[in-house]
């Protein structure tokens, strides 16, 4: 009996457990946005201080003065709004086809939405890069959201597709029996019992677009170049600017979170997959 | 309203066995039909094909004057009630039953007028404006009837709406929709493997079996004179006793058992002379056994048989017996195994009865009331 850990004690060592494990990856971003917040000469001092000794706004001065950056964000918004619409247009009618509808040509189809996500992207990019040469479509905003929608799409399917599993199939029957076509029951009545589904597809649509960082090496140059290219020039261009580019990416990644803020609770409702109640 | 019939309709899923086998009848205008049979038999399909959720492999299907086989669901003017209900849960009440008629277009007022009105008939006014989640079993139920209602269609189709509600208030409902069908005078087709159902519900009742139409009769007709050994032990409850027997004249022998059948049985049932020297099925109802030394039954004949278990249930009391003749099966897949193999007869006794289990009981059974079956086809004989 007395060796025997109280439930209090078992609570603690999983609570301790899920705080390293959520420290193992907020550090690398504290980091970031610790040294975004140093001045430029303490960014590169040894050794170096995980906090910043004064706290200054310079970098973010800096880089918001760069010229081009203001640029690589409104394309990398462009881009990955255009990318999320692209792609769930795409992906959830599909994905409730396949859902719903489940013959061997379905499940055949989801797998190989699966097998293009099993390739390197490295290895997409050559013939990416020429499939959109012959199309004039280099340096474009629609090259680089064809791109982009191209590898968010298999995610948006699945995903998409594991929330339509939840539906019963009644209720497109009784929205048919009511009057609806097929389209219509999907839209009237099955599309609005999914916010949650289409608001996490949405989101990492909308991430995966907008951290995506090879094939926009890749296939823009100049006018279409979007904010992760741009960052990572940082350190090539002007030499080592690690401040500006630190916070250049702080800047950057503050939309996401905001908007995983936002929709925190559609996201944690959402991960109970299927929970659609009669 | 209209009436729907059902010309040599097959059905066949995939490549399997077919699900409907050349199903053919008519369902009169503001008719209520029953649908019934056990597990499997295809009651759902033949309802989701006059639906229109599910096509029609082979036969003709027609509402109203227009032949529907490839009509979509939404241009034939029928409503559904899903054994499910099939809600929509992120509508309210009030917008779930206003909802076809939004897909029909009716003007605003005219919808807020019509679901208020179904809503006082349903007893659901309190609960508008409420999701279907926070609703108990029975106001779902009601909604779902609300839904189809509203819309004032051809045809109500029902897929064992009441399955999923708790006996008392399965009983209330039962009485409720019927109530309703009379008052609106829709032709209604029921879907139900409860046998109480159909013969309470049903103006007639369709008895189906392996995807093969078995009778189609009102409710009296069907228990008085069920078409086969399976019409026979699928209508009633507890079911009908079923025994080989030899005929010989008018001699008819169960087992060590013999009664002499009066000539009005061979009067009612022509072809049952036929049978003399042969063997034949005999079907006795519990209601027509009764315990000789106190039944008010009269005309009756005598024979005895052992009591193995006596389930006194107040109004009646249920009595086992081991009749020493063959038992016959009635190929019922939903009669659990277990249950076919006791084996024991029926009989639904007056509670004035004095037997004990392990006693030798003195039985009393109605002749005229017999059923006689062909031991082949399995046919009533008449
Ligand atoms: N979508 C389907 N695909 C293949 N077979 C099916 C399908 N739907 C039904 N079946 C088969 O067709 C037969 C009839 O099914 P149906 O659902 O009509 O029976 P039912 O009488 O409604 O039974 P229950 O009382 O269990 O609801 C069954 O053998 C069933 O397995
Ligand atoms: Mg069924």
């Amino acid at each position: 009996m007395a060796d025997r850990p109280s439930p209090d004690f078992g609570k603690t060592v999983i609570n301790l457990a899920a705080l390293v494990l959520v420290l193992s990856y907020a550090l690398p971003y504290v980091y970031l946005v610790s040294t975004s917040l140093k001045p430029p000469a303490d960014v590169q001092q040894i050794p170096p201080s995980f906090f910043p000794g004064r706290v200054s706004l310079e970098n973010f001065a800096t880089v918001i003065g760069t010229a081009g950056l203001p640029n690589a964000f409104v394309n990398s918004t462009v881009v990955a709004v255009l990318t999320t619409l692209l792609s769930l247009l795409i992906a959830v009618p599909a994905a409730y086809v396949s859902a719903l509808y489940r013959r061997r040509i379905t499940v055949i189809f989801l797998l190989f939405a699966l097998v293009t996500r099993m390739v390197p992207a490295v290895s997409l990019g050559v013939p990416l890069f020429q499939v959109m040469k012959t199309l004039g479509l280099l340096d474009t905003t629609l090259g680089l959201v064809l791109a982009h929608t191209s590898t968010a799409v298999p995610l948006a399917l699945l995903l998409m597709s594991a929330f339509f599993e939840g539906v019963p199939k009644e209720l497109e029957e009784a929205a048919r029996m009511d009057g609806c076509t097929r389209f219509g029951a999907f839209v009237h009545i099955i599309l609005p019992l999914m916010p949650s589904g289409l608001a996490i597809t949405a989101l990492f649509s909308f991430i995966a677009s907008w951290n995506e960082f090879l094939f926009a090496l890749l296939l823009t140059s100049q006018n279409s170049k979007t904010a992760p290219i741009v960052i990572a020039e940082f350190n090539s261009v002007y030499g080592l600017a690690w401040g500006p580019m630190t916070a250049a990416a702080v800047l950057y990644s503050l939309p996401v979170i905001l908007v995983t803020l936002l929709l925190q609770k559609q996201i944690v409702g959402g991960l109970t997959f299927g929970a659609v109640k009669g | 309203m209209a009436r729907i019939k059902l010309d040599r309709i097959h059905k066949v899923y995939g490549d399997r066995y077919p699900a409907i086998h050349d199903l053919s009848f008519e369902i009169e205008d503001g008719e209520f039909m029953v649908f019934v049979g056990p597990s499997g038999c295809g009651k759902s399909t033949a309802l989701r094909m006059i639906a229109g959720l599910e096509t029609i492999s082979a036969g003709e299907l027609i509402i109203g004057d227009e032949v529907v086989n490839h009509v979509d669901p939404k241009d034939r003017d029928i409503a559904m009630v899903f054994q499910s209900y099939a809600l929509y849960p992120h509508k309210t009440v009030r917008e779930n039953i206003a909802f076809p008629l939004r897909m029909a277009g009716v003007a605003k007022d005219e919808i807020e007028r019509r679901v208020n009105e179904a809503a006082r008939i349903l007893e659901l006014t309190p609960h508008l404006d409420r999701k279907p989640g926070k609703l108990s079993g029975g106001q779902r139920q009601r909604v779902a009837m609300g839904r189809a209602i509203v819309r004032r269609p051809r045809a109500f189709l029902m897929d064992e709406p009441l399955s999923n509600l708790d006996a008392k208030l399965r009983v209330q409902m039962r009485a409720e929709i019927v109530k309703l069908q009379r008052a609106l005078g829709v032709t209604t087709v029921y879907v139900t493997h409860d046998q109480v159902e159909a013969m309470t519900m049903g103006d007639r009742v369709t008895v189906l079996k392996a995807g093969r139409l078995q009778q189609i009769d009102t409710p009296q007709n069907l228990y008085q004179r069920p078409a086969n050994v399976f019409v026979a032990a699928f209508i009633g409850s507890p079911s009908m006793n079923l025994y080989q027997a030899t005929l010989a004249g008018s001699q008819l022998t169960l087992g060590s058992q013999s009664i002499a059948l009066p000539e009005a049985v061979f009067a009612a049932r022509p072809g049952l002379g036929a049978y003399s020297g042969r063997s034949l099925i005999v079907g006795i109802r519990p209601e027509d056994i009764d315990d000789a030394a106190v039944t008010d039954k009269r005309d009756y004949a005598e024979i005895s048989a052992p009591v193995t278990l006596v389930e006194a249930l107040g109004a009646e009391t249920m009595v086992h017996l081991a009749l020493d003749a063959t038992w016959v099966d009635a190929e019922d897949p939903d009669i659990a195994a277990a249950e076919t193999m006791s084996r024991t007869a029926v009989g639904r006794f007056s509670p004035r009865t004095q037997l004990r289990a392990g006693d030798r009981a003195r039985l009393a059974i109605t002749p005229h009331n017999l059923h006689f079956f062909d031991p082949d086809t399995r046919e009533s004989i008449w």
